[in-house]
């Protein structure tokens, strides 16, 4: 297959599944079929000037999607609009601000994007209409890099103030009566990427919302809110748990669509006996080169920086080799320069840029325009993340393709053996708790400190006088005279909440190869200590750098450019104490709690592996501080359910048994796994008996724990029927995890998870395994 | 951070508590009212203030003894950025329960102060409880007239944002005044030059010859606030307004010293140099370069060595002024303020004068005297015999302090150019 003339998307396919060494790993071809557009004339009511507008775009009618979320604005009703990746979602909150501000000049609309590069993309976008349109707007993005001589302008004249939620939460609404004139006048509020709105983030900017409404309800306005999301299960709850109010959801989308093939893949089993499969990196390469070669736009989706760079690495050797488009193909990921993204974007738009591998990061809402093939290496976590993915191959016109390859993990393996479970079933449930008590407690004093409270007024989940009085007792408020509530600190209560709780220190990487030394990223602590760790191979732009120093105390990671032919590999060791229970309950077999955990990690040694063959070269140990975590867990205890057992097949049984539940928990209860931890124990220190624990990852827990604790029974039988049908014998990476390393005799894993989970009371159900209860 | 689970089990001690107690209560809390009449007469009492009250809520008023601080409006007007003499002035200075002047902080006591005739009167105004504010914001609109000037010390920055902040939570407008005389950048620029900071109480005890005995610590001023509301004793609010008072008290002396000490001529004489020069450069700021050049004149006849100071700017690097003013300076100041009052002949007279002092001003002053020679007296083969010795001076200050090497391309380049045209405009003639 090494042609490089242009070929067409559907011939490329063609070629690629008469190759019988990639044909054989298809487990399932989808086709959705191409959509016609539903279209709808522009409301009588829209503005003439913004008709002509689109209408110089070529635009002569509106998708139905956006004739709907116009009609229910310009009606003072709350939209919530989830239709696909680029389906126009941005003219159903555009245009009726331009409207809105075609009527008035004085209206004020205030948009919020997740992040500033999102919303820069979206003010240059909403500039160039309103100039089409000859409408002289003022629309500006008010973060931390505006000048501080541009923010007074934008504070008394901004039409269109563009933010994020971290911005309006410290540095808008503590401030809000110099910005009377926007909180007076406000029409429009608009919440873009809603999805992303999840977990303690969510719940935190839940609360901001909730501020922001009781600040507008002070200065007189009532403002619509649109939100725009990707698909998942319940935009509109998410929406009404977001922003208090229930929206009208519109998700049906009236945008065209080309034909899509979607396929799912599995690699070969390289070894039956340990079940070892190939690598999904480099059959997703496989699968990328036909498009790159044929000068198809492609995208490849890596799971990790560290699965970016290889198979950029990987894709761009092959291509030199072969004389191919090599520096046309990018990496884009997390770590990478705010210009040096931007720079991508715009090739891929132009399509000066062929090819892009990259994380979730574009994922979201970054317009990079329609590709024609989307390669998913890995599961990406979520059907709604699946989709998101999937969703950047589709031209409007023609065919595109989109690939699944399945890691050996659990969850991969799951996926790919049950299409179904990502063709037919709803995505995921977004989930926030704003009503958490730390989150709601930290914001109620924000609140007060930015408006006193009435007797009896409702913040959140009710009337908020029990908790002003609880806060009363610290002195961080005070009842006045008149019965209202004051801040009354010296405090700056804003300052002390971040909305992003979780890796707000960053380590930066400094290379040290140049003679002027440059940063060139930037990383989480959690992240740092596997990835920047002294000796590590970091990978940067598909160039490897070898870490010379890491200054923990200082957050600098010194690098120095190299050429070698392996990568390494960082091993956390995981330890978990149980510090309060809050709920428990007897359980076949034992019992199930949730509580609150004290998860400790730390990085304890490397491996060096060879690139391509991943043959294990050697290790050395990493000398890093521990990583504390206080959060949320979810445990079962097993102290019935396997009596009289070796404690060697104690141990493989939780090990398995924890893989599987912890894969069931992620994938049937909607989260990420990556969300959840895991830690077995054969005998606890809290209560001496074999016990398994899911913690949250995020720290404080959003519930999840909780939310496990509930559905335990749903849990353990899920977590039987995944291994259960795993084509496996003895257990695999994809059922029961990897086996133990020099056991002393050839336990069947699979049999002995089976046999401990039966006794803790799982009811197999044949094949209704996938089924997700709701 | 404290964690959820503490969080929790705290509330629901709390509630528990409440719950219990709340049974108790006969008639449910005490009628609101009552409570800031309460509130308000301890306060008072403790401050030997009135309650003063009205639809709105009620509010303290304290008035301390009346000081004689003599001003001579006319005089003082004539100082760069001073409002008209018929102008009202009211002093104003405010003590709050933070910084900054984001929503959540208040003004819980609002300092006046104005003449009349020589008696400068003050009033306080003190909010007994938040619940009073809307009070206090009327008690502080009746008290600013229209066209009146508010005098501040960083009110510009920090006073007048914070109580347009309280009034606009009342969703008020802020009352209407006249203009802000706000005297803190002024301090800075005159005084910058011998003070450690621009402190109001260095200012006091460097310029005012004040001493405040046994004043409170501004960081101590909202815990006794917060005190007292959470139902603390009043008394320690006495030193708060005393410390208020003398701030207001301050403003006052703060204009008449600039008034008796800076806009009369006669004791401006007596004034340090450096002062005289930075007065001197806000005459310039608002083109009055005559005056400024009086000061000029009276800092040179003022300049001896002893009067140098070794302060230092302190708010970080860069000094934006330098540490002393040399004599050099105040001539170099004199000749570019004869030039822009276009005293050619005497600019010129003055950089030469400077130049064939010798110092390390010479090639500088040379070049200034090229530089007027050439442009204004259209003479080139003066300029350049200017530009020359320049040139020379330049060889000499380099041997002794060492050199510019921006300034001397500059001047390479000047010495070229002057060259050049000399020759253009007198070969001709040599050749006739």
């Amino acid at each position: 297959m090494r042609t490089y003339a242009p070929a067409d998307v559907a011939s490329v396919l063609a070629t690629i599944l008469d190759e019988p060494s990639l044909a054989r790993g298809v487990l399932h071809h989808a086709v959705e079929a191409a959509r016609e557009a539903v279209t709808a004339p522009f409301p009588a009511w829209l503005d003439p000037r913004i008709v002509a507008a689109l209408e110089g775009r070529g635009i002569d009618a509106l998708y139905t999607h956006q004739a709907e979320a116009l009609a229910a604005v310009r009606a003072g009703r709350d939209v919530c609009v989830v239709t696909p990746t680029a389906s126009g979602k941005s003219l159903c909150y555009e245009l009726p601000v331009l409207q809105a501000l075609a009527d008035d000049p004085s209206a004020r609309a205030l948009w919020l994007f997740p992040t500033k590069a999102l919303g820069q993309d979206q003010v240059v976008a909403f500039r160039e209409l309103a100039t089409a349109a000859g409408l002289p707007v003022s629309a500006s993005t008010y973060d931390g890099d505006t000048p501080a001589p541009i923010r007074s302008t934008i504070r008394a004249a901004g039409q269109v103030v563009v933010t994020n939620p971290d911005m309006l939460h410290a540095a808008i609404l503590p401030h809000h009566t110099k910005w009377f004139q926007l909180f007076e006048q406000l029409q429009v509020i608009v919440v873009d990427e809603l999805h992303t709105y999840r977990g303690l983030f969510g719940s935190h900017v839940a609360n901001v919302l909730r501020r922001l409404l009781r600040l507008c309800a002070h200065y007189g306005s009532h403002p619509v809110i649109v939100t725009c999301s990707a698909t998942i299960a319940n935009p509109g709850e998410l929406a009404t748990l977001l922003s208090g109010r229930a929206p009208l959801v519109v998700d049906r989308s009236g945008a065209p669509a080309g034909e899509r093939h979607l396929l799912f893949v599995d690699p070969p089993v390289v070894d039956a006996a340990s079940g070892a499969r190939g690598s999904s990196l480099t059959l997703a390469q496989r699968w990328a080169l036909p498009f790159l070669r044929a000068g198809r736009q492609t995208i490849v989706f890596g799971r990790s920086r560290t699965a970016v760079e290889l198979i950029l690495t990987g894709l761009r050797e092959t291509l030199r080799e072969h004389a191919g488009p090599r520096s046309r193909v990018r990496g884009y990921r997390g770590g990478y320069l705010p210009t040096e993204r931007r720079a991508i974007e715009e090739g891929l738009r132009d399509g000066e840029v062929l090819g892009v591998v990259s994380t979730n990061a574009l994922e979201l809402g970054v317009d990079i325009g329609r590709l024609d093939a989307a390669i998913l290496a890995g599961y990406p976590g979520s059907i709604a993340a699946t989709r998101q993915q999937v969703g950047r191959a589709g031209r409007r016109l023609g065919t595109s393709v989109a690939v699944i390859v399945a890691s050996a993990a659990p969850v991969d393996q799951y996926i790919v053996h049950h299409p179904e479970f990502v063709l037919d079933q709803p995505p995921e449930e977004a989930r926030i708790d704003p009503d958490n008590l730390h989150v709601l407690l930290a914001h109620l004093k924000a609140a007060a400190f930015e408006l006193p409270f009435g007797p009896g007024e409702v913040f959140g989940p009710g009337p908020a006088d029990d908790l002003l009085a609880f806060l009363a007792e610290d002195g961080h408020v005070h009842q006045g005279d008149d019965l209202r509530w004051y801040w009354s600190s010296e405090n700056f209560p804003a300052s002390a909440i971040s909305l992003r709780t979780a890796a707000e220190e960053n380590v930066v990487i400094i290379d040290t190869t140049p003679d002027r030394p440059r940063v060139i990223g930037e990383l989480d602590l959690f992240s740092a200590q596997t990835l920047v760790h002294e000796d590590a191979i970091y990978l940067h732009e598909a160039a490897q750098f070898h870490v010379d120093h890491l200054d923990w105390d200082e957050r600098k990671a010194y690098v120095r450019r190299v050429d070698v032919d392996h990568y390494t590999q960082a091993d956390r060791a995981v330890t978990l104490k149980p510090l309060d229970v809050f709920a428990a309950a007897a359980a076949p077999g034992g019992s199930r709690r949730h509580g609150e955990v004290m998860v400790a990690s730390r990085a304890t040694l490397f491996k060096k592996l060879k690139l391509v063959t991943n043959e294990n070269l050697g290790w050395g140990p990493i000398h890093l501080p521990e990583i504390e975590l206080q959060t949320t867990a979810y445990w079962l205890t097993a102290e019935a359910a396997a009596p009289g057992w070796r404690r060697a097949e104690l141990d493989v049984a939780l090990a398995g048994a924890g893989r599987a539940l912890q894969t069931v928990a992620s994938v049937l209860l909607m989260v990420d796994p990556r969300d959840l931890g895991l830690v077995a124990q054969v005998r606890s220190p809290h209560d001496g008996a074999p016990t398994v624990y899911l913690y949250e990852a995020v720290p404080g827990g959003v519930g999840l724990a909780e939310r496990l604790w509930q559905r335990h029974a749903e849990l353990v039988d899920g977590a039987a029927d995944l291994v259960a049908s795993c084509g496996c014998d003895g257990g695999c990476p994809s059922c029961t995890g990897p086996r133990p390393a020099g056991g002393e005799v050839e336990l069947d894993a699979r049999a002995l998870v089976l046999r401990l989970l039966a006794g803790l009371g799982a009811r197999r159900s044949g094949s209704a395994t996938a089924q997700p209860h709701r | 951070v404290s964690d959820v689970a503490t969080l929790e089990r705290r509330l629901a001690r709390f509630r528990a508590t409440r719950a219990a107690a709340s049974p108790a209560e006969p008639g449910g809390p005490p009628s609101a009212a009552a409570r800031g009449a309460e509130l308000a007469e301890r306060l008072a009492a403790a401050l030997g203030g009135e309650v003063i009250g009205g639809a709105d809520g009620l509010v303290v008023r304290v008035e301390p003894p009346s000081i004689a601080v003599p001003l001579v409006r006319e005089r003082l007007a004539r100082l760069p950025g001073q409002p008209g003499p018929e102008a009202r002035l009211v002093c104003l200075d405010t003590e709050t329960t933070g910084l900054g002047t984001a929503a959540g902080t208040l003004a819980f006591l609002i300092g006046l102060g104005w003449w009349e005739d020589d008696r400068f009167r003050r009033v306080q105004l003190v909010c007994p409880d938040h619940g009073e504010e809307r009070a206090l914001l009327a008690a502080v609109e009746r008290a600013i007239p229209t066209d009146a000037w508010l005098v501040t010390y960083n009110g510009r920055g920090f006073d007048w944002p914070l109580l347009v902040t309280r009034f606009r939570l009342h969703r008020r407008a802020a009352p209407p005044h006249a203009g802000m005389l706000d005297l803190l950048p002024g301090v800075r620029r005159l005084f910058r030059h011998r003070l450690g900071d621009a402190r109001l109480a260095t200012v006091e005890r460097e310029l005012l010859g004040v001493r405040r005995h046994g004043d409170v610590g501004g960081w101590e001023i909202p815990g006794r606030y917060l005190d007292f509301i959470r139902g603390g004793p009043a008394g320690p609010l006495a030193a708060v307004l005393r410390h208020n008072a003398e701030d207001v008290a301050s403003l006052a002396r703060l204009l008449a010293h600039l008034d008796a000490g800076y806009a009369d001529p006669e004791r401006r004489a007596l004034a340090p140099a450096g002062d005289l020069v930075a007065l001197a450069r806000a005459y310039t700021r608002d083109r009055r370069h005559a005056d400024a050049l009086g000061c000029l004149d009276d800092a040179d006849a003022a300049w001896r060595p002893a009067s140098l100071g070794s302060a230092s700017w302190p708010y970080g690097a860069p000094a934006p002024a330098p540490a002393t003013v040399s004599r050099d300076r105040i001539r170099a100041e004199r000749a570019r303020t004869l030039r822009r009052l276009g005293r050619t002949d005497e600019a010129l007279a003055t950089w030469e004068a400077l130049a064939a002092d010798g110092g390390n001003a010479a090639p500088r002053a040379w070049v200034e005297a090229a530089k007027v020679r050439e442009h204004a007296l259209r003479d080139p083969a003066g300029a350049l015999r200017a530009a020359e010795a320049a040139a020379r001076a330049a060889q000499r200050t380099r041997l002794r302090w060492g050199g510019d090497p921006d300034f001397e391309d500059a001047l390479a380049g000047r010495l070229r150019r002057l060259r050049r045209r000399t020759a253009a405009t007198i070969s001709p003639a040599t050749a006739g």
